[in-house]
């Protein structure tokens, strides 16, 4: 997979805006490379069937044991709920993959973005293309966001499937205990969904930037899961509660909102509210990092 | 391009400026929300608590958070299961310490719904005239209240309020203007903003120099004198206070109907109980029998004749259908900890909340102290703990 493909010539002579087009195609084309590469890449495809066997894992031993009560007591991992919705399995799915395997997805992406083309010694070809460093990480950012959201989807879609064949889709039963019809409870899960997604795009930025800080990729991929552990610790620790609202991972479970009677929109709106001030501060990093930065290798 | 008209050292300048923004982003918002509120005319102590008392229970819903921080061990110490935040269940239990989000809803007449939250979880409180519903979201556990005679239920509510399941600040705000007339001092706090409204700072300062109480501040919307926030002080630390319940956003609108009636979920295991009714003989002679000491603040309560086994879960429940019942509430409960075990747990929790004392236990917070005796009197009272054993003599 190379990047070579990206130059553009100017086909047209013309008005400005024609002028502009090929360059934005230029951009595309980058774009797709980069999707290629990260979509395509070997280990990152068996990373995502393997999460995709989560859901199906976690539905089997549900089925299983669906009959013994004490399997699921005290537990609030909303497993309870799944053997008797395959809906839930969804959210069941994606609250078990939330704390670690989640962050490692984006570790995965991230590690190899710019730290791995480091270490392999095809970033400063990379560069050598007419294209502009900004536009180079915001290609690299956007592509592993799209895998990190297609390893979301993937766990969502297989815990549906599996939730569906194990359990039967039935009308949902809110965290208060209220009915609501199937298509309603679809919404609210897909809103769940998209919280997740969208919950993990600070972490991606993060790991893109520690990323740009090394060219040791498993340094790069360590360093963005110790991230997210980190943070989860401290948010657990009640001494520390004054910082616990601007914690990366602190909104991360406020998908549970969405199951809720009245959806919690005020944690919602400060989850991602936090997402896009993580966002600011590390992607600006990343940049000045990246566009600074002397790069030889 | 930027890239090649910003130098390279100032380009770390960028992320700098950016962090700022979003500090001054957050700092802003939290400002915003406080200027938004309107200047209340100036009014009096009388005025206020007149307005309040006068004030008709308006419909609502909003958001409570309750913090409690009343110098009991945490959870963890005891050596009982408490994990991450997100992953806890929401228990009744929580009130206990720390800080808790509940949702309210009520349309002021008699239906209600209280709901404890956690991240994934919720506890339910429905409520109606006769009838209440519990509902625990972890083990889809439905409790159903009903009495024994509805109709007699109606003519004693006429006469008392029923208290709810759980706190609320109307209610807390009623308990503390009824101790006003014994043995406090009123004032008022500058004007402040609860959940975005204009609020009015009522303040009680027990006279007593004995009591543990050492302020309590009432906060009062302005507009509809509902009382908003209630934070009361222990006299051991002006700093930090040891109760905080207040309304972290509140609308003044009549719920839906969906919000306020209860229907059973398939699949949930429903318990029911039926609660009797005392007779009135029994109401006029209570099986335990409570005496009081003291006056105002200083106030000490006897109680004898108490079921203490009862009160701490060590009880053999069954549910109606008369096989043992899996999903009792109550204290051990809560953690999942098999029934065997019961007894030993609620014994180890009281040895691990009180001190032994010349005879009997004494369990101490910075609000209130419990001295339960060996001969089965328990004394409580806001009152440092020699007080109560200086009583139980």
């Amino acid at each position: 997979m190379s990047h070579t493909d990206s130059a553009e010539t100017v086909r047209t002579a013309g008005a400005g805006a024609e002028r502009w087009a090929p360059r934005r195609g230029a951009t595309g084309r980058l774009l797709a490379a980069e999707l290629r590469l990260v979509l395509g890449r070997r280990r990152n495809q068996v990373f995502v069937a393997g999460l995709g066997l989560v859901p199906v894992l976690l539905g089997v031993m549900l089925y299983l044991t669906r009959d013994d009560p004490s399997a699921s007591e005290g537990s609030p991992l909303l497993l309870a709920q799944a053997t008797q919705n395959g809906v839930f399995l969804v959210v069941a799915s994606l609250f078990m993959c939330l704390p670690f395997l989640l962050p490692l997805t984006v570790a995965l992406a991230c590690g190899d973005a710019v730290a791995g083309e480091a270490s392999a010694g095809t970033l400063r070809y990379l560069l050598v293309l007419p294209v502009g460093r900004t536009k180079v990480l915001v290609t690299k950012a956007v592509a592993a966001l799209v895998f990190v959201e297609v390893a979301v989807a993937v766990v969502a879609v297989m815990g549906l499937v599996a939730g569906a064949v194990l359990f039967g889709l039935h009308d949902v039963v809110l965290l208060s205990g209220t009915t609501v019809p199937l298509a309603e409870g679809m919404a609210r899960v897909l809103g769940v969904v998209v919280y997740v997604g969208v919950s993990l795009t600070g972490l991606v930025v993060v790991g893109l930037f520690v990323s740009t800080l090394t060219e040791v990729p498993v340094a790069a991929m360590v360093a963005t899961v110790v991230v997210s552990v980190v943070s989860t610790i401290l948010d657990s620790l009640p001494a520390l509660s004054a910082i616990h609202p601007y914690l990366l991972t602190h909104y991360w479970y406020g998908f549970g909102e969405f199951l809720r009677l009245e959806v919690g929109w005020g944690v919602i709106s400060s989850g991602l509210a936090l997402q896009v001030a993580w966002i600011v501060v590390f992607g600006t990093l990343a940049w000045a990092r990246f566009t600074s930065a002397d790069i030889s290798s | 391009m930027t890239s090649t008209t910003i130098s390279r050292r100032a380009r770390w300048g960028v992320p700098a400026i950016a962090a700022a923004a979003v500090i001054g982003g957050f700092a802003a918002q939290s400002l915003l929300s406080a200027a938004n509120a309107d200047e209340l005319p100036e009014t009096t102590v009388a005025e206020l608590v007149t307005h309040v008392m006068a004030a008709d229970p308006q419909p609502l819903s909003g958001t409570v958070v309750y913090t409690a921080d009343l110098g009991l061990p945490s959870l963890a110490d005891l050596g009982l299961p408490n994990g991450l935040d997100a992953i806890a269940p929401a228990r009744p239990t929580d009130l206990l310490a720390g800080t808790s989000t509940m949702r309210v809803w009520t349309d002021a007449a008699d239906r209600s719904r209280i709901t404890l939250q956690s991240a994934t979880s919720e506890f339910s409180v429905v409520s109606n005239a006769t009838e209440a519903w519990t509902y625990s979201s972890v083990d889809q556990a439905v409790k159903h209240y009903t009495v024994d005679d509805p109709a007699r239920l109606a003519d004693l509510s006429k006469q008392a309020p029923a208290p709810t399941d759980l706190p609320t600040p109307g209610g807390a705000a009623l308990t503390v203007l009824a101790q006003v007339g014994q043995s406090s001092t009123l004032s008022l706090d500058p004007q402040t903003t609860v959940a975005g409204r204009s609020a009015y700072q009522l303040v009680l300062t027990p006279k007593s120099t004995t009591t543990l109480v050492g302020r309590i501040t009432v906060a009062i919307d302005g507009k509809t004198w509902n009382p908003l926030k209630v934070t009361v002080w222990p006299r051991s630390d002006t700093q930090n206070p040891a109760i905080e319940l207040g309304f972290t956003d509140v609308t003044y609108a009549t719920p839906s109907d969906q919000v306020l009636t209860w229907s059973t979920p398939a699949g949930a295991h429903v318990e029911e109980v039926v609660v009797p009714l005392p007779t009135n003989d029994q109401l006029t002679s209570a099986a335990p029998t409570i005496t009081t000491t003291g006056t105002g603040w200083d106030q000490v309560a006897t109680v004898t004749g108490l079921p203490l086994d009862g009160l701490l879960g060590i009880t053999d429940p069954t549910d109606s259908s008369g096989k043992p019942d899996t999903h009792v509430p109550d204290l051990a409960r809560d953690y999942a900890l098999p029934s065997d075990d019961v007894p030993q747990i609620a014994q180890s929790l009281l040895d691990a909340l009180s001190t032994p004392v010349d005879g009997g236990r004494l369990v101490t917070s910075s609000l209130l102290s419990v001295l339960v005796m060996d001969d089965g009197r328990v004394l409580v009272g806001a009152v440092p703990g020699d007080v109560l054993i200086a009583a139980a003599r």
